[in-house]
């Protein structure tokens, strides 16, 4: 194939903005793998314990949205039709998180809610704000505001106000803002940015990206718009639940309401799988399609609480539910993406200006696929056998469970920055 | 999808070219893919006009394959000038991939 480097009418987010964040991502995923294998005993405690907490901020701010940040810089101008308004922004964006990401970790793992914690949860909402502005500038200047862009766009907003209860119940911790002490609003909080930030998100920008993969005739936008109203109203209802109470029958819209969004989702790229022509779907696309089954996995897990329980004190389902979330649909789209994404803006890197000089190697031969089927092998067993020791607090699967998970890790992160140092192999 | 020219004998040749312009990660040139959709030949003038599209606006891979078009073109046409005009109206669909285009999806 050619490849030239002439003046070109399209120009890309640059790759030196996009890159910093795969790599944070990557190691972040890394050191929450490392701090549970050294911890796995958090997962046999309440929920609210300084390991867990680190150990779930180091996944939901480290690896999920500094990835998703990461991506979505370079995956927004498709789904807009438009430039990235700033690099800069996106820049201060990603120095912001991380440095603030750490601090608060570090923070939880201390269970010291002083100065560090809070300069560290002042750090993350700018980063937050720096992205929500870029994204917004980006919005107006642009004339297409289909339903993919409107769900990332929302998610964003969520993810703000997640970042910004965050902030608040750090502060709590020393000087009471609100009526009940921190622990009272961590389900809110929870709720804030894994429904409104990262299920948003994910199906607005999966409903464009999975379905563009297997080159799907099909297209369903009345079917994702109702998608987006039943999140966004099961997160609103939820709130509003949350802060006004409500019976047994009443905590079950929200549910319902995520539910049928979730069961849409699945069903629409199903129907998109139907309709795929490329009928040979690569490993990483089927980690992705696996991601959104695994979604369902935390609702049964939350339907199944309310039902039997009909009240969230039963420990070890609390903790399942949230493992689910993080180690499961958000990971497992995540280790797919990365290798749908990441080899190609490396590969424009590597070799757009080298001009037909000879034949440049495919996107997917910068990283080693035998290593990425190693890394979902182990991070399919790993979710498993650590689901299975939550459920026993039997110790002895939570560490085989938490080591294959470190593995995972550990085989991601040699075909991340195998890929990120990836030469030219052209002489 | 046939691509509209006004010289058949020199879009041959020009096609000959273009099918070495692969879009990665489809792995499927951009000929079968049915994103070329013109050549105009300015004999007057020596210009070649390229007129394609891209399976989405904004494709991440966009401005390589972009690049790649015109130096496959200037290897088969030395002594032109080549111009690559992207256009979204009609947008790209799957119906566009021609019948070998879809035989090689379906390998």
């Amino acid at each position: 194939m050619f490849i030239a480097g002439a003046n070109s009418p399209i120009k890309n987010t640059d790759y030196r903005v996009v890159l910093p964040f795969y790599a944070y991502a990557a190691l972040a995923f890394l050191v929450a793998t490392v701090l549970m294998m050294a911890d796995v005993g958090a997962f046999t405690q309440h929920h609210f314990n300084a390991k867990a907490l680190a150990i779930t901020h180091t996944m939901a701010l480290g690896w999920g949205t500094m990835m998703i940040l990461g991506a979505s810089h370079q995956l927004f101008p498709v789904l807009i039709e438009g430039k990235l308004h700033s690099n800069t922004l996106a820049y201060l964006s990603f120095i912001f998180g991380a440095i603030g990401i750490p601090m608060l970790v570090y923070a939880f793992y201390t269970f010291n809610f002083g100065l560090v914690a809070q300069a560290g949860a002042i750090a993350v909402n700018l980063a937050v704000i720096s992205y929500l502005v870029n994204l917004t500038i980006s919005i107006v200047q642009t004339k297409k505001h289909n339903v993919h862009a409107v769900s990332a766009f929302t998610a964003v907003i969520w993810l703000l106000v997640t970042t910004l209860v965050g902030l608040l119940l750090v502060y709590n911790f020393q000087t009471p803002i609100f009526t009940q002490a921190s622990i009272h609003y961590l389900s809110l909080h929870a709720h804030l940015g894994i429904i409104g930030w990262f299920l948003l998100m994910i199906i607005g920008v999966g409903a464009r990206l999975i379905p563009m993969f297997l080159i799907s005739k099909y297209e369903n936008q009345k079917t994702l718009w109702w998608i987006y109203w039943l999140v966004n109203g099961g997160l609103i209802s939820f709130i509003i639940i949350f802060i006004y109470g409500g019976n047994f029958l009443i905590t079950l819209i929200p549910v319902a309401l995520i539910g049928a969004a979730v069961i849409l989702f699945g069903r629409f790229i199903y129907k998109a799988y139907q309709k795929r022509i490329r009928k040979k779907v690569d490993e990483q696309v089927q980690t992705s399609m696996l991601s959104v089954a695994l979604i369902g996995v935390p609702l049964v897990i939350i339907i199944g609480v309310i039902l039997i329980f009909s009240t969230l004190g039963n420990q070890q389902f609390v903790t399942l539910y949230g493992f689910t979330i993080f180690f499961g649909w958000i990971t497992a789209i995540i280790l797919g993406m990365t290798f749908k994404t990441l080899p190609f803006i490396v590969w424009n890197k590597v070799y757009h200006d080298i001009a037909g000089l000879g034949k440049t190697p495919n996107p997917k031969e910068l990283f080693k696929n035998n290593i990425f089927i190693a890394n979902i092998i182990s991070y399919l067993l790993g979710f498993v056998i650590l689901s299975f020791g939550i459920i026993n607090s039997n110790i002895i699967a939570l560490n085989i469970g938490a080591g294959l998970l470190l593995l995972n890790a550990l085989l991601y992160n040699i075909n991340v920055f195998t890929i990120l140092f990836h030469q030219s192999k052209i002489k | 999808m046939s691509v509209a020219t006004n010289n058949e004998l020199k879009s041959t040749i020009a096609l000959t070219g273009l099918y070495h312009v692969i879009d990665p990660e489809i792995g499927l040139n951009i000929v079968d893919l049915g994103l070329v959709y013109e050549i105009q030949f300015n004999e007057d003038e020596h210009v070649i006009t390229v007129i394609m599209t891209l399976t989405t606006q904004f494709c991440p891979m966009g401005e390589s394959i972009v690049d790649a078009t015109k130096q496959a073109m200037q290897e088969s046409f030395l002594d032109y000038e080549i111009k690559v005009e992207l256009i979204f109206v009609p947008a790209w669909s799957p119906d566009m991939i021609s019948e070998e285009g879809n035989t090689f999806l379906n390998g």
